[in-house]
């Protein structure tokens, strides 16, 4: 247990450090359904002073982390007191800063014409064209047609909201640090999708590729 | 050696020796070669449960005639593989029992050959309770989501943390420690346990890392028993987060126990209630929570400890 001065914003409110904002959002509504005053759940745990610290610090972490730029100074912070390390970043597939500035974020309404633009490059380029032609797809094979594309890792991330992690492993063929079965199947299914391949055959390759 | 599950609770009324007889039947019902302890010493009532009326051996039979050895007032049950240490007969001034004579008891319950050894508790945070709980470092709370069962929850969690850090450091330590508290927060000993954790690991950083990691190692157990359609089922969730976070303690939420108006008349007509209704909500969450404590004793698959071939399950 971590005493409460050396508690996070992202411990206050029980999230991860690359927490998504409606899992800030989420978590923020559950603390208050944990401390308000009339909770069934801490009403007879803390005295009224202690409620209301923590509440503060609830209102104050959420405040924080809920607003990029603040967000991003604040994880700048955490490094400089080596409470966040660069280095752990990659393994927990945590981020110290956002995946992309704001601007280049893509949204929802963006993210149907990244897909007609991709699908209309992926048709035109012959290297991919050679590459979907195999019968069994690898995940360097994935890897190249989407460097092919310009594509960075991130938005496909962003567009499909799979953890790095999974799409990299996915990438890389290391199936155990995949999750299993239908969820990697549908996993890569959406991967495609969001490069604007054709889902089905490219999961099915895939697949076969894994047990091949 | 067995595996020992004290269940309390707090409050009275919240339905532990319900769930200790139930839970026992159907861990017996899978084989496990399983004793209940009737250890709510001023009230226990598990043999009406499970329809032993005047059993003629109780645990007081032990503690105070030392007529019998413990293992002697093991008596048998209608349910093949479980076992049952009575409550009832015992005197009326049983539920003060001397310190020698509860370790005593408990020595004793170490010793015995069982699968499971769930111990019906009594209400209240009396030592008697309490120790039961820090002598096997684990232990099964049942608890109703309304205030007052919440509160008298969170006062034996507390207790319970309070008794272990007393247990662990000495007294001449503990009593420096808990002057230091008081100076700084004057509730910190009756009610802060946690507090008093923080406070030792300022000071003296080492034992209150140890300390800390005991506590770790504690197996407690959060079941919501009596929950209405009209409760939020995530109470028990957010339970065990406050109390990880604030407590520094692991609690597993095993599952929610529906409430049903007819546990009410089969307790009446003496029957058994998983018997009788075996598809209701309440039947089925009391099966998953056996399940989930097998789950939690043997891993997922069970296999580390067979259970014990049941002659009379196997011809019938």
């Amino acid at each position: 247990m971590k005493r409460p001065a050396e508690k996070t914003f992202y411990d206050v409110l029980g999230i991860e450090f690359d927490a998504s904002s409606d899992e800030i959002k989420r978590a923020f509504k559950e603390n208050h359904q944990l401390y308000d005053e009339d909770s069934l759940v801490s009403y007879s745990l803390f005295s009224k002073e202690e409620r209301e610290a923590i509440l503060a610090r609830v209102n104050e972490a959420y405040s924080t982390l809920i607003d990029e730029k603040k967000r991003s100074r604040y994880d700048q912070s955490l490094m400089e007191t080596g409470v966040l390390k660069e280095g752990t970043k990659s393994q927990n597939g945590r981020r110290a800063t956002p995946l992309l500035p704001d601007s280049e974020r893509p949204r929802n309404n963006t993210i149907l014409a990244i897909r007609d633009e991709l699908k209309a490059r992926v048709s035109s380029s012959a290297v991919i064209q050679e590459i979907l032609g195999h019968d069994v797809l690898r995940g360097k094979d994935l890897k190249k047609i989407r460097e092919e594309l310009g594509v960075s890792l991130e938005i496909v991330t962003e567009m499909t909201k799979i953890r790095s992690i999974f799409l990299h492993a996915i990438e890389e063929d290391q199936y155990e640090k995949a999750p299993s079965g239908t969820f990697l199947k549908s996993y890569v299914k959406a991967y495609a999708q969001s490069i604007g391949l054709d889902a089905a055959s490219v999961a099915g390759c895939y697949l076969k590729g894994m047990n091949g | 050696m067995a595996q020992i599950w004290p269940v309390g609770g707090g409050k009275g009324g919240t339905g532990k020796s319900f769930i200790t007889g139930h839970l026992g039947i159907l861990l017996a019902r899978q084989r496990f070669k399983t004793l209940l302890i009737d250890a709510d010493l001023g009230a226990g009532n598990l043999h009406t449960i499970l329809g032993l009326y005047h059993p003629d051996r109780s645990l007081s039979d032990f503690i105070n005639k030392k007529r019998l050895t413990l293992e002697e007032t093991v008596l048998e049950t209608p349910v093949p593989n479980l076992f049952l240490i009575s409550g009832d007969r015992n005197k009326l001034d049983i539920a003060n029992l001397a310190y020698e004579q509860k370790n005593r008891m408990l020595r004793a319950i170490l010793k015995l050959d069982y699968h499971y050894i769930l111990v019906d508790l009594s209400a209240g945070t009396s030592f008697n309770t309490i120790d039961f709980f820090t002598l096997s470092d684990s232990g099964i709370f049942v608890c109703c989501p309304e205030p007052t069962s919440v509160e008298n929850f969170y006062r034996l969690v507390r207790s319970v943390y309070l008794r272990k850090i007393r247990q662990i450091l000495k007294t001449y330590d503990f009593r420096k420690l808990a002057e230091k508290a008081e100076a700084r927060n004057p509730n910190a000993v009756i009610n802060n346990p946690e507090a008093l954790l923080d406070i030792l690991k300022e000071i003296e950083p080492e034992k209150g890392s140890m300390i800390e990691s005991l506590l770790q190692s504690f197996q407690f157990k959060l079941v919501l028993n009596q929950v209405r359609k009209q409760d939020n089922p995530k109470i028990g969730i957010f339970i065990r987060k406050v109390v990880e976070k604030h407590l520094g303690l692991n609690i597993q939420f095993l599952g929610n126990v529906g409430f049903d108006e007819r546990v009410h008349d089969v307790l009446c007509n003496k029957g058994l209630f998983t018997d009788k209704y075996p598809y209701s909500q309440t039947a089925m969450d009391l099966k998953a929570l056996a399940k989930g404590i097998v789950g939690a004793t043997f891993g997922e698959d069970g296999n580390r400890a067979l259970p014990l071939p049941d002659v009379n399950t196997l011809s019938g």
